[in-house]
């Protein structure tokens, strides 16, 4: 496939992929800005290199990897903190598009989370990754994503208990 | 099926909020034209200096043959070359043996770049550190106090292979 990609193929990809990428990029900032900006790095240098698309682990390593890189500088650690204490709204933006209450509220208790959970949970739920892959790209094993993932289950379940 | 199913299934029905059109113009901007590649202004591009790899290994190379050049004229008294001599100091003469007294290499600034694909194995994961450092060779004559001293500025990049587990 990716030695026939033609220039528009990236925008059909990204439109697919782009909001999960997103949301997983959410795990290590609270900035959109900072969101977009660590997968708009990976996402480019990924397309550049031609990998297939269905190589999705390696497209989330690879935001995964920009996000580390972004976060261990200290320079720029500084810069986003002071961005984000001038826009505090971006805290607050909503990461999910909801049709209804019970979607609100199950958004806003994948949100309520612990970061370690809620990034299994969206490899999982909407990259359709497999244990396999979630454990390569977050460096841990297969049965540490399994376990965080029924956690994370169990948790929303117990959050979600009294609305239901 | 297992008791989660149900809500697996309710959480499959969330989207995720989509990518803002900016950000699609942006990465098109980028991938139509690499070097006009901004970001959302809260975070610095790193920089890409492919160009500058050839002129600074030329001169490194450079140096080091003048180096190695200068060593093996002064380690050879027997040959017919002169050198230009400082008329100032006539006793030092540059025929005499020199020998290398110190090598000393001062690192003065270390970035760890983070982690890069690997140029040929396009999926192995490479972390990039770089070094700027300063080299000082010296070679003296321990008869007559002749010294010789080289020092150049070296840019040194260095890729420890990451493995996932």
């Amino acid at each position: 496939m990716e030695n026939a990609r033609h220039d528009e193929d990236w925008k059909t990809c990204f439109a697919q992929l782009g909001p999960a990428l997103l949301l997983f990029a959410r795990r290590w900032t609270n900035c959109r800005a900072d969101a977009e900006d660590i997968v708009q790095e990976a996402f480019v240098r990924f397309w550049r290199r031609q990998h297939s698309i269905e190589n999705r682990a390696l497209l989330y390593a690879a935001v995964r990897s920009a996000a580390l890189d972004r976060l261990r500088s200290d320079q720029r650690r500084s810069r986003r903190e002071a961005a984000v204490a001038l826009d505090g709204a971006d805290h607050f933006e909503p990461q999910f598009t909801t049709v209804d209450e019970g979607q609100q509220l199950l958004a806003a208790a994948v949100e309520r989370l612990p970061d370690e959970q809620r990034e299994v949970v969206i490899l999982k739920i909407w990259n359709e990754l497999t244990f396999a892959g979630i454990a390569s790209i977050l460096e841990i094993s297969q049965n540490t994503a399994a376990s965080r993932y029924r956690y994370a289950l169990g948790a929303l379940k117990k959050i979600l208990q009294p609305h239901e | 099926m297992n008791d989660f199913s149900e809500l697996e299934a309710e959480l499959k029905q969330l989207r995720p909020a989509p990518a803002r059109d900016e950000l699609f113009a942006r990465i098109e901007r980028i991938l139509v034209q690499p070097e006009a590649a901004p970001t959302a202004g809260v975070l610095p591009r790193p920089s890409r200096r492919p160009g500058l790899w050839w002129p600074l290994g030329l001169g490194l190379a450079g140096a080091t043959a003048l180096v190695l050049l200068g060593l093996g004229f002064f380690a050879e008294p027997q040959t017919e070359r002169t050198v230009a001599q400082n008329p100032a100091s006539p006793s030092v003469s540059p025929t005499s043996g020199l020998q290398a007294s110190t090598l000393r290499q001062v690192v003065y600034r270390q970035r760890d770049e983070g982690l890069v694909f690997s140029p040929n194995q396009s999926e192995r994961l490479l972390r990039r550190v770089r070094y700027d450092t300063r080299e000082t060779m010296q070679w003296r004559n321990p008869q007559t106090g002749a010294s010789l001293r080289v020092s150049y500025p070296a840019e040194q990049v260095v890729l420890t292979p990451v493995s996932f587990q």
